[in-house]
């Protein structure tokens, strides 16, 4: 909670920061600070579809906050410096001041929380409640609906748990990998691996970004795609036997 | 006859479903990254246009590893 803190602090110090003294021509830290902000928005315009610039602010900040937070659980002296307490069956635990923020679920699930809650709002904004209920509950060929909808329920939610245990589990493996290098080879060996963990920081924070954004986009096309899916599936009744369940749309990418 | 320690067995189980659910991601993702790497060799300028993709469809593998996790931190802390 105290990383999270820390990642949220030091985001605001800089957008104050960059509120106050930035120019328009640059200077260095200015630069630092604005290019994986304009390198991602060049990536949201790129894929995002038509409306890419509603949401490209959330998927920004998602990947700054993860990026940061990741960052901030590699220095030195996170999760390590702290006070010891009494377990459960007395022996002794180590409670540290700072831990890397996404090694513990209640973080990464928040995170995802607030991205299922977009994809879900976009979701309605762009087809209505009623279209989304009639994407989300009746299927394709109306006879397939006993068997996919609870599919499509499941892949719904199953985007929920993948994308919290994805980042939880990184970042906490990432932690325990570095502790056991260290107790393997405590000199130089441990090197490579932090540098490994920040490559994985970054594409973890990236990965977290890139997924809210596919799910907004697809929850923006799904009515669209229903659209070419009818007129398509009106061709196909009318002329050779139905072959909807491999021409339809995937339900959702898990 | 010995009542067997279900305690080791939940860490047994825990091992056996992250080791053997990673195989399959492990060598899914190797291939994704062969082809991905065939194709930035064939053609260097498309290397920009492959990232995004790319990342998304590891992520997407890698779920079913991320799924095998998720069995076997409940089987540790959950179960029992």
């Amino acid at each position: 909670m105290v990383g999270a803190l820390m990642a949220s602090f030091l985001l605001l110090a800089a957008t104050v920061w960059l509120a106050r003294r930035g120019t328009l021509v640059p200077s260095r830290f200015q630069a630092l600070v604005e290019f994986p902000i304009e390198w991602l928005a060049g990536i949201v315009r790129g894929t995002g579809g038509k409306r890419w610039a509603e949401f490209a602010g959330l998927v920004i900040a998602i990947f700054l906050f993860v990026l940061v937070a990741n960052f901030i659980g590699l220095l030195p002296g996170v999760g390590v410096v702290g006070i010891t307490v009494e377990g459960e069956h007395g022996e002794e635990l180590l409670v540290p001041f700072v831990r890397a923020a996404a090694a513990d679920l209640n973080f990464t699930l928040g995170l995802a929380l607030i991205a299922f809650v977009a994809f879900i709002a976009w979701g309605i904004r762009a087809n209505g409640v009623g279209g989304y209920l009639k994407e989300l509950l009746i299927a394709e060929p109306a006879y397939m609906t006993p068997l996919l909808t609870p599919i499509h329920i499941i892949s719904e939610l199953s985007r929920l748990i993948s994308l919290s245990m994805r980042l939880f589990g990184n970042v906490f493996a990432g932690e325990v990998l570095l502790a056991v290098i260290l107790a393997l080879v405590p000199l130089f060996v441990p090197v490579v691996f932090l540098g490994l963990e920040a490559i994985f920081g970054f594409v973890q924070a990236l990965v977290f970004a890139l997924l809210t954004m596919t799910y907004i986009t697809l929850a923006i096309a799904e009515h669209r795609q229903h659209g070419e899916g009818d007129a398509h599936s009106g061709d196909t009744h009318a002329g050779h036997e139905p072959e909807e369940p491999e021409a339809q749309p995937a339900p959702g990418m898990a | 006859m010995e009542e067997p320690n279900t305690v080791e067995f939940q860490l047994l189980a825990a091992g056996l479903a992250i080791g053997l659910g990673t195989i399959g991601p492990g060598i899914g993702i190797g291939i994704g990254f062969s082809r991905a790497m065939e194709a930035i060799g064939r053609n260097p300028e498309a290397s920009g246009t492959l990232f995004v993709p790319y990342i998304l469809g590891l992520a997407l593998t890698e779920a079913m590893a991320i799924y095998a996790l998720v069995i076997g931190l409940i089987l540790i802390f959950a179960v029992g």
